[in-house]
């Protein structure tokens, strides 16, 4: 087994975080895209309040513009996809080459999305490449513990974003319990309290998606 | 390459080549106006082909230039006995930028100095090999033909199965073998400046193809007079060399520059102690000063007893009053370089220099005779590149590798630069310049 530092331990955390991000922000706004194309223009507003950034969009066809590509937009799926890619591409010698050119073509394509005519096929790819990005990660990182950490940033992203999409409760306990059982596994330092607390938070009949959200962010 | 012909099947694969270069990364970094921009380096499949008996010959050259300059180096930080001779005037060594005097009496791990060694040579039409320049405290550029290698022969196996090509994917166990020879026990690292540093690709990707850890100034720490690497958990790893892609000035600040932030405190004073091998040594910029290049040849001939295998540019040192007089009536065919620039900077043609321009630059040249040389132009071999399916003559050099561990070892490959600006000599990556494999026969 190798040795992490406490700046990798960060990136490797952080990459899991970005690129889960990525993958179910595309993933929401694809079907608000569906929607905006004949049915409600301005159903930006509600995706907005539902992803809990704030409207600064004038039109639809700003929101378009800017929450896709815009690199000034912190918001934006690019600015997410990019800070995915900044961590990935110091950590080449912890993941290797391979995985890390999947983060890269995932770039590549939203940036073709940029000038495409049906931006949708090229997220499309997007999120293939992301798919691809966990596979290989899965599969060719040798060092166990490299592995952990970036499911555990991708576990804790995706428990925060279903909290604030309010999802079906099953979906949440799902993911909560593979949190409680990969946070361990990394040799990180975590709050084991506050583990506990969100499952007990995941498991409660009704879910109070606002504790869930502050919950997971004070895990590690 | 003569001529392996246009037949070859890579040609056909130079943009898919070059996407895959652009999928796994392969960039480099430059600032225009302060901001920092990722680009790739672009890729002409067209290789530089050297034949086995050719590349032979330069083997035994650049080793032997290689062991020359160690022994330089070594002799400048101890005896001096090359000025007590004086073979070289005692100027050119302490009044270039490159002497450090912090390395007086510093003996480096196994007394190798130049563990990594970059060559630029050029090949005239003439067919002589002659040597450019010596790079020996950074040299940076073997990543990129190694990669190369690997996508070209994914997108043509049939070239490098019809043709005798000594494979050059070996570079990062020759690298590694270096890094071992000197290690004085514990981990290797590969120690970088950082993500915005013009060759952070080729940090990452050594330290993924030779095992080594990637590592920052922040991550590595010294304490009982050695050096520790910190991982996550509070443990602290023993580390044994540092592969180091910082430059001298910026690696410890305690010795060298103190504003650094960049450098590891102390680590020098380790490396004095010899608790940690650096590679290359602090102060091997005492070597590779264009000033001092014009003196190789001497130090081959001096330490080793054999004359010089290959040869330098004609170059003109103005310090001396017969070269001084040679270069003002010769100034518009020679080439004039400013000792302290480096990648390409600092290099007029007298040719091409309006009157003005060079009655600045002679009267420059009068008051600080030691800060230039002068070189003939090098009527360059040209070598075909690949434009819109033509192929078109342009000039190249090629950057050789030799690593100096147990014994030297030249790698049997190296960095072919080149320019698709038909006029222009000027190579480097920051400038514009492109890459091309170099291939060396097996038979």
């Amino acid at each position: 087994m190798g040795i992490i530092s406490v700046e990798q331990t960060d990136r490797l955390y952080w990459l899991g975080r970005y690129s889960e991000r990525v993958y179910t922000t595309i993933r929401i706004f694809s079907s608000h895209y569906d929607t905006m194309i004949d049915e409600i223009e301005e159903s930006y507003g509600e995706y907005c309040t539902k992803m809990d950034i704030p409207n600064i969009y004038t039109s639809s066809e700003d929101f378009l513009k800017k929450y896709c590509y815009d690199e000034e937009d912190p918001n934006s799926l690019i600015s997410n996809l990019m800070r995915a890619y900044d961590n990935a591409i110091v950590l080449r010698e912890e993941i290797g080459s391979e995985t890390l050119s999947y983060i890269q073509l995932a770039v590549y394509a939203l940036n073709r999305a940029k000038v495409s005519e049906a931006p949708l096929i090229e997220m499309q790819k997007v999120l293939d490449d992301i798919l691809a990005f966990w596979g290989i990660a899965d599969d060719s990182i040798s060092d166990e513990n490299v592995r952990n950490i970036i499911k555990v940033g991708k576990r804790i992203e995706r428990i925060d974003l279903f909290g604030r999409l309010h999802i079906d409760r099953e979906d949440m306990l799902r993911e909560v319990h593979r949190l409680v059982g990969r946070v361990p596994r990394t040799q990180m330092k975590y709050n084991k309290l506050g583990l506990e607390r969100l499952n007990l938070l995941a498991e409660a009949p009704q879910l109070d998606y606002y504790g869930i959200v502050c919950q997971v962010e004070d895990i590690i | 390459m003569e001529n392996m012909g246009m037949d070859l099947d890579l040609y056909d694969h130079t943009d898919t080549v070059n996407e895959l270069l652009a999928r796994y990364g392969v960039k480099f970094g430059i600032y225009k106006n302060q901001v920092f921009k990722e680009q790739l380096f672009p890729f002409d499949a067209i290789p530089r082909v050297i034949k086995k008996n050719e590349f032979d010959f330069l083997e035994k050259g650049l080793k032997q230039r290689v062991m020359a300059l160690n022994l330089f180096i070594k002799d400048i930080y101890s005896e001096k006995k090359i000025i007590r001779d004086k073979v070289i005037p005692e100027e050119f060594v302490y009044a270039g930028g490159g002497y450090l005097a912090e390395c007086e009496n510093v003996m480096p791990s196994k007394g190798i100095y130049s563990h990594i060694s970059g060559i630029d040579l050029v090949q005239g039409k003439n067919g002589e090999w002659y040597i450019l320049e010596d790079n020996l405290r950074v040299p940076s550029g073997a990543s990129y033909p190694m990669i190369a290698r690997d996508l070209c022969r994914r997108s043509s196996p049939r070239t490098f199965h019809d043709h005798h090509i000594v494979d050059n994917r070996d570079y990062a166990q020759l690298l590694r073998k270096t890094m071992d020879f000197v290690n004085t026990g514990g981990h290797s690292v590969i120690l970088t400046p950082g993500r915005f540093n013009a060759a952070y690709f080729e940090h990452s990707y050594l330290a993924e193809k030779t095992g080594a850890h990637l590592v920052n100034g922040s991550e590595l720490i010294v304490e009982n007079d050695h050096l520790y690497y910190m991982d996550y958990t509070g443990k602290k790893e023993k580390v044994g060399v540092v592969y180091r892609r910082i430059s001298d000035e910026y690696l410890d600040p305690m010795t060298f520059n103190h504003e650094s932030v960049i450098g590891i405190p102390h680590i020098f004073d380790i490396f004095r102690k010899g608790n940690v091998a650096l590679m290359n040594a602090p102060g091997n910029g005492v070597a590779d000063d264009k000033g001092i290049y014009y003196f190789v040849p001497k130090m081959v001939k001096y330490y080793l007893g054999e004359e010089p295998i290959l040869q330098n540019a004609p170059t003109y040192l103005p310090y001396y009053p017969e070269d001084m007089k040679y270069v003002l009536e010769h100034f518009d065919t020679l080439v004039m370089k400013d000792v302290a620039e480096a990648g390409g900077y600092g290099v007029v043609f007298g040719s091409s220099m309006t009157k003005k321009e060079k009655e600045d630059f002679i009267t420059l040249l009068k008051a600080e005779p030691r800060r230039f040389i002068a070189q003939e132009v090098i009527d360059f071999m040209d070598i075909d590149i690949m434009e819109k399916g033509e192929m078109l003559p342009r000039k190249a050099d090629l950057r050789a590798f030799v690593l100096m561990g147990e014994e030297p070892m030249v790698w049997h490959s190296g960095l072919t630069r080149f320019s698709r600006n038909p006029d222009s000599f000027i190579v480097n990556s920051s400038q514009g310049g492109e890459f091309k494999d170099t291939w060396v026969l097996s038979q």
